[in-house]
């Protein structure tokens, strides 16, 4: 997992999906049955429990299907098509959709190990910087 | 969970359909295109009948909003054909839209409150330019999660079919056959948007690129010219342009009536026997990729409430926004088993002389796919073939007494399935 560094303040794209300084994605986990959700949820999808709590996902997780966009999209975090798209699975079961950086598109594949990158992405009209998260290939991981 | 088999309170009929020509059509606005539909509807009722006597209408529209600007759109199309003061209500359920209206007219009938029903489905989406349309498709994704993360649909329905190569060995040459078929049919209805096969497409090209003492390209056949990356760009691998569903604007119209006065109108009415409508998660809350459960759900309801089985139909026109689309569509009815719809489509066997004809219109691939007006588009085919007057494209030596349509909002959040008798 990596956190780029920056000096203004940063705010996520989105509220609620991530913590910039842990550099963690926030997902939920039921307290009834155990089950781990990605983005937050309310109601257990496996049980119908309530209240589920908020945790920290693990930052490492397995493609579990992708796509390669050749097209940007308006309001998209990529501005330079070719980019790959994935479900990304987590140990803990729960899946993120996730754009994928740093990486050669030919060299996607179902079960690649990728890592979670929180980064930068714009700055809005007040000088902040807007962070974005995205997964990348792990170095030496299996692929 | 209640597990009951349901049934409808009194039986319903379809006792006229139309639709307009599904296009580009500058300078209409999509109530015009909705009053093209009635016309054709109104001219299909054998008997004829007095407009002033339906008392509701159900209008199918996803974002009349944001594609013309325009909120609270049924009672501006009752009153644009007359209708008013007839209650009239918008039904939103992103492109399985006008299927929901047309469950919503079956409901009001079903349950004695009228006895007469117009379900129209309108979309007029060329007004924006594409990127502009894609984003207001992609709000009817999960806005808040799938969006940031880059999906749109032609990358979810991309992730749907990376996950079926993965699983099945699906090959893109299957896409391109469902492309292929779809076109094939779409030549032959009038009303499609692309109203030419994938041959006659390359073949202009081929002619257009001579006349223009350009170098002609040298392709073999339609695989040939499918798999030239020039000629079929690569939108979200491994769906290429012509995996896609165009943009298109368009209007359908379905005349229902309670089962006890429909011979008033015709002689020759289309009941329905069976419906079903189910919800699901965001595609990245599934655990199987390849396949959509509120298809699977909707499908089950509509079968245990008409008393037949996935074989018994003869033929449907299934949601293919994308090919692979159609392939999981056809799997999750229970046509194929899974993972064998990509073999059917190479058989041939979903070919309109095939053993399970799917899409004779051309399906949304080349007949269009105007979002709100896709579902109740599909009725109209089903409507003519079973009447037998699907004229150059109508399916030959079967007489068709029971058929089936399957329409999906986004990638499967919703999906709704009617089943149709001709007795």
């Amino acid at each position: 997992m990596t956190i780029e560094k920056t000096e203004k303040k940063r705010i996520p794209l989105k509220e609620g999906l991530f913590d910039i300084e842990k550099g963690r994605l926030t997902g939920s986990k039921c307290p009834q049955c155990g089950q781990y959700f990605f983005p937050k949820r309310h109601v257990c999808l496996n049980c119908f429990h309530r209240d589920l709590e908020d945790v920290d996902l693990s930052t490492r997780g397995k493609i579990d299907t992708y796509t390669i966009s050749r097209m940007v999209l308006p309001g998209s975090v990529m501005k330079e098509a070719p980019y790959g798209i994935a479900l990304v699975l987590l140990p803990e079961g729960a899946i993120v959709q996730t754009v994928l950086t740093d990486c050669d598109v030919e060299s996607i594949s179902i079960g690649m190990e990728v890592e979670l990158v929180i980064r930068k992405v714009e700055e809005d009209e007040e000088g902040n910087e807007v962070m974005a998260y995205f997964f990348r290939p792990v170095k030496g991981g299996s692929s | 969970m209640i597990k009951k088999a349901r049934k409808l309170g009194r039986g319903v009929a379809i006792v006229g359909a139309g639709m307009s020509k599904f296009g580009t059509f500058r300078g209409m606005s999509g109530r015009d295109l909705v009053v093209e539909a009635f016309k054709e509807m109104r001219a299909s009722v054998d008997k004829g009948f007095d407009p002033n006597d339906i008392e509701a209408l159900y209008v199918g529209n996803l974002s009349s909003d944001l594609f013309e600007g325009q909120a609270h759109t049924a009672p501006i199309i009752a009153d644009w054909l007359g209708m008013i003061p007839k209650p009239a209500t918008r039904i939103e359920d992103a492109c399985a839209s006008s299927g929901v209206a047309l469950r919503e007219g079956i409901i009001a009938i079903a349950s004695g409150l009228y006895d007469i029903v117009l379900v129209a489905g309108v979309e007029k989406m060329t007004d924006l330019p594409t990127e502009r349309v894609t984003d207001t498709l992609a709000a009817a994704a999960d806005a808040i999660y799938e969006l940031p993360a880059g999906f749109t649909f032609p990358g979810l329905y991309a992730a749907i079919a990376t996950a079926h190569m993965k699983k099945y060995g699906t090959k893109i040459e299957h896409f391109m056959k469902v492309a292929i078929k779809n076109h094939d049919n779409g030549a032959l209805n009038p009303k499609a948007q692309f109203n030419s096969s994938i041959r006659d497409i390359m073949a202009s090209r081929m002619k257009k690129a001579e006349e223009r003492g350009q170098p002609v390209p040298a392709w073999r056949d339609e695989m040939d010219f499918l798999n030239d990356p020039q000629a079929n760009p690569i939108i979200a691998w491994p769906m290429r342009l012509f995996d896609c569903s165009p943009i298109t604007d368009g209007a359908a119209c379905i005349l229902l009536a309670a089962e006890e006065i429909a011979k008033n109108f015709t002689d020759n009415p289309i009941y329905i026997i069976g419906a079903g409508q189910a919800s699901d998660v965001a595609l990245h809350q599934r655990e199987d990729l390849t396949s959509i459960t509120a298809a699977k759900v909707a499908a089950q309801q509509a079968y245990e409430m008409a008393g037949v089985k996935p074989q018994d139909i003869q033929i449907a026109e299934v949601h293919d926004c994308f090919t692979i689309a159609e392939i999981v569509a056809t799997e999750d009815l229970g046509f194929f088993n899974p993972g064998e719809a990509p073999k059917a489509v190479e058989d041939g066997i979903m070919a309109r002389d095939g053993a399970k004809p799917i899409n004779t219109s051309g399906g949304l691939k080349s007949k269009g796919h105007p979002v709100g007006a896709s579902g109740a588009g599909q009725v109209v085919e089903i409507w003519s073939q079973m009447r037998g007057e699907a004229g150059a494209r109508q399916v030959r030596g079967k007489d068709i007494t029971l058929a089936l349509t399957h329409n999906v909002g986004a990638t499967g959040g919703t999906c709704v399935v009617h089943i149709y008798e001709r007795r």
